[in-house]
């Protein structure tokens, strides 16, 4: 008999579907996209269609395991009472030399988002003040821009980007990476919408709408500002904007003494035309949406950016406006409640060190770190510093990491614990892109000896406190059924207009929010208005308006900027790949970098040619593609999973660059990973 | 012929993203990395006359009007039903590859499991139970349609073509919405 079971989808993505399994005989057999939520409809992206293939894979870490040395590759499978045995001895050594339990770190991201997956964190703080990753490798410069303008990050309904009749893509590639909004898109472009992409190469989302602007890497701010310029100049600007706006005044006075429309179209890269007919075009067609991807704010001046943009929205009326607005992203449906929501896992006094730079400081901290427990990361591929991170790691006593599949960061652990899939565990998602939540159920028993987090944090809870009474103040058991229902309290359920908990185990639900973002124009800056000046931006040492802030240059020895956006067939390296098996680097090619034919005839590459990528951090070898629609100075590398967990990446050349706003909001500077230069050679 | 089923791909709609290959491959349980479906990007970039056009077919077996398979094969492995479907049998596969060499658009593949050929069935169990193909079933935008051809206009739509002229005579039920580049500012 088959049984059915709802998923929401946890990885770090728009989308966060809903998925429907189904299991026979207390097997996963398929899965689908659940048609009642109105997002997903039914369907699921490229990404998830091997799912099933992914919980069965004999790849999978199935039991824990003991590294006999760091990357010696020498595993033993050991039991989960001595895995969790060296973790508590671990701890109370900890505690007992340095009478403090900082020198614990804990590094997680965005692994799996799920609630449930909060519960390492609540252990450590059940065992006092450690040491925590905090921020984000992502957003954290948007984030911050638009708690400035807005008050806080909030974005509307995507469901509303249908009624729009303008829609400027910039900076994201939906296409590959949230492929849910482009049937939205679609459907507003079959009502006559027009659709333009603002990028730094032609991307599969730009070969599907009707216009693209290429705009050279960092610049969009300016190019915004040039066309908020424009705006002013012809008198394109909302009648009613002095009543929901401050600091409309001196912004604009602002653009008139500071902004060239040469410098900015030489600059930009974008002709002064064009500059013209996209801004009367925005100026005069209502509602008009832009949607703003990630990419832009990965700069030194990114926050810069999105304020500039914001500030077209905010001029021109389409904030609050159905079908307008500038998008980014929101955690609005994020207020669970409970020791495991995400905003009350902490405890008041860890040491939090930025996720950004997390070696470089937790090398300088004192007490030391000697323990860390790195979940849902896989930061010696993902992450700037790798030197740093060598160094790092050389002085730890214990690498703990909990994951699915060997990484690249299991390579260097100690221990490495098997943990469930989504298909395995109880847990509770909601997105920060759409408005839909969900309760994500088991379908099937763990695969193998594979432990939720929940259960990990339990069971290390209670042998803690048999090895030492009271040192883990951490529940020692219970219903994971129970405690992801729990983080569902009073302000969630109103939201849900749910009267128990137990009302979302039927399948997902939209909260009740108004489909626009700041439909009533109320704000909650502290004006209560869009600010355009902003004494929040000020107070964090930032400028107090949306201003000019160029992008950083290449130094003369590494002249070529390095994106590595990410590609359609994974999502950082989380897409884990099920068809290298047995294959190594020498019978792979090197990974495609991507250059516009003038840059590539500067180096006198060919498409084919090898080379070398190559900077402080190290050499990355690579294959050339020459490839149209790329900005001049720009090698593109689209972030592909590796078949060969230790071959070299391009992270290794990210030096862990800065943006310039992410403190305010999110507690941690962002990371500038579009600010990464390197130098080419012919190989 | 009664009937011919067919496909019809929205080239303005497809992103290319490849979920038509994954959803066949895991229905059909093909062994890694074997794909009955495959995504053939074209690109005509005209940067200086401010035109990139690029865009991704996706494309399996055409279930042909002539099906030149089912011509050269010597065993009697293909049959075209009354619906247009062109059906592979791998129980009276002798594994040959005369179909795998002669069809021009490379459609039969050799199933390194089982050693015969095997190409897209058009999910005919599905169809029967009045479904879709599970190519189309994922399609996220609605790009791969199936249709009846021959109740349907198809003079406005581009007909898939073999790299050799002649072997146009195998008439593929295959047909592209004529694409619409983006303009580059």
């Amino acid at each position: 008999m088959d049984f059915l079971h709802h998923h929401i989808c946890p990885r770090n993505c728009y989308d966060s579907c809903s998925i429907l399994s189904t299991t026979r005989n207390g097997r996963l057999v398929s899965i689908e996209g659940n048609p009642v939520q109105d997002y997903t409809r039914g369907k699921l992206c490229s990404k998830v269609m091997d799912e099933v293939q992914k919980v069965y894979s004999p790849h999978r870490v199935k039991y824990p395991l003991r590294q006999r040395k760091r990357y010696s590759g020498q595993w033993e499978r050991i039991s989960w009472e001595e895995a969790l045995d060296t973790i508590s001895q671990q701890i109370l050594s900890i505690k007992e030399n340095y009478g403090t339990t900082l020198p614990i770190a804990h590094n997680k991201y965005s692994g799996n988002f799920g609630v449930m997956h909060n519960a390492l964190e609540a252990f450590m703080t059940g065992l006092g003040p450690t040491t925590r990753a905090v921020g984000s490798p992502c957003w954290s410069a948007g984030v911050d821009a638009q708690a400035f303008d807005f008050g806080a990050f909030f974005c509307s309904d995507p469901l509303d980007m249908e009624q729009a009749k303008l829609i400027w893509i910039w900076g994201a590639n939906p296409a590959w990476n949230a492929v849910h909004q482009m049937p939205i898109i679609f459907r507003a472009m079959d009502k006559g919408a027009k659709v333009v992409c603002f990028d730094t190469h032609f991307t599969a989302t730009a070969a599907r709408v009707d216009q693209f602007v290429q705009v050279n890497p960092g610049t969009d701010g300016m190019l915004a500002l040039g066309m908020a310029k424009i705006l002013v100049d012809h008198h394109l600007l909302d009648p009613s904007l002095s009543e929901y706006s401050l600091g409309h005044k001196e912004f604009i006075d602002y653009l008139n003494r500071e902004i060239d429309l040469k410098e900015c179209s030489r600059i930009t890269g974008v002709t002064l035309s064009t500059l013209e007919e996209l801004a009367l075009e925005y100026g005069a067609i209502k509602p008009a949406c832009i949607w703003v991807g990630f990419g832009l704010q990965r700069y030194a001046n990114g926050g810069q950016n999105l304020r500039a943009i914001d500030a077209l929205g905010a001029l021109t009326g389409n904030i609050g406006c159905p079908g307008g607005g500038v998008q980014y992203g929101q955690m609005e449906t994020w207020r669970f409640s409970g020791p495991l929501s995400h905003a009350r896992c902490g405890h008041p006094e860890d040491r939090n060190l930025d996720i950004n730079q997390f070696p470089v400081l937790a090398l300088e901290a004192e007490p030391p770190v000697k323990m860390l427990w790195l979940a849902g990361r896989n930061p010696l591929q993902q992450d700037g510093n790798q030197a740093q991170w060598q160094k790092f790691l050389e002085g730890l006593d214990l690498v703990v990491v909990s994951d699915l599949f060997q990484t690249r960061t299991t390579l260097a652990a100690d221990l490495v614990l098997p943990v469930t899939t989504h298909y395995e565990h109880w847990d509770l998602n909601a997105s920060y892109w759409h408005y839909y939540v969900g309760i994500n159920e088991p379908a099937i028993e763990p695969v193998g000896e594979a432990h939720s987090d929940l259960q990990i944090a339990w069971d290390l809870s209670k042998r803690l406190n048999q090895l030492s009474s009271g040192s883990s103040a951490f529940p020692t058991g219970g219903s994971e059924k129970e405690v992801v229902l729990q983080a569902l309290g009073t302000e969630m359920l109103e939201m849900l207009d749910l009267k128990s908990p137990e009302e979302l185990l039927k399948g997902p639900l939209r909260v009740s929010f108004p489909a626009t973002a700041w439909q009533e124009r109320k704000f909650r800056t502290p004006s209560g208005k869009y600010e355009f000046y902003s004494e929040k931006a000020r107070e964090q040492g930032l400028p107090a308006l949306p201003v000019c802030r160029l992008p950083r240059k290449p130094h003369l020895e590494a002249p070529l900027r390095l994106l590595t956006p990410h590609h359609g067939s994974g999502l950082n390296s989380q897409s884990y790949r099920l068809d290298t098996e047995g294959s190594t680097a020498e019978n792979k090619p090197p990974l495609l970098a991507r250059l516009n034919p003038g840059t590539a005839g500067m180096y006198a590459l060919k498409s084919g040619d090898r080379a070398v990528l190559w900077n402080h951090g190290g050499t990355l070898p690579v294959t050339i593609e020459i490839e149209q629609g790329i900005a001049a100075g720009v090698v593109i590398i689209y972030q592909e999973n590796l078949s060969d967990i230790k071959a070299p990446h391009p992270n290794l050349l990210n030096l862990g660059a800065l943006t310039d706003m992410g403190n305010y909001a999110t507690g941690a500077y962002g990371l500038a990973l579009n600010d990464t230069f390197v130098g080419i050679r012919k190989a | 012929m009664a009937k011919q089923l067919g496909f019809f791909l929205d080239v303005n709609r497809c992103l290319g993203c490849g979920t038509c290959i994954k959803a066949c491959a895991s229905a059909n349980r093909l062994p890694t990395p074997l794909t009955w479906r495959k995504i053939w990007q074209k690109e005509d970039a005209k940067v200086d006359q401010g035109q990139i056009s690029r865009f991704f077919l996706s494309t399996s077996c055409n279930h042909c009007a002539n099906p030149e398979c089912m011509r050269v094969c010597p065993s009697g492995a293909y049959a075209k039903r009354r619906d247009g479907i062109v059906l592979h049998y791998p129980d009276k596969c002798i594994s040959c590859k005369s179909c795998v060499a002669s069809c021009p658009f490379g459609a039969p593949q050799i199933n390194p499991q089982t050693e015969k050929a095997g190409k897209c069935q058009l999910c005919y169990e599905e169809i029967d139970r009045g479904s879709l193909p599970h190519c189309v079933q994922a399609c996220v935008t609605g790009a791969i349609q199936l249709r009846e051809i021959y109740g349907n206009p198809t003079d406005k739509l581009l007909r898939l073509t073999a790299p050799t002229p002649t072997l146009r005579l195998t008439r593929p039920s295959t047909f592209y919405y004529p694409p619409k580049g983006t303009k580059i500012l």
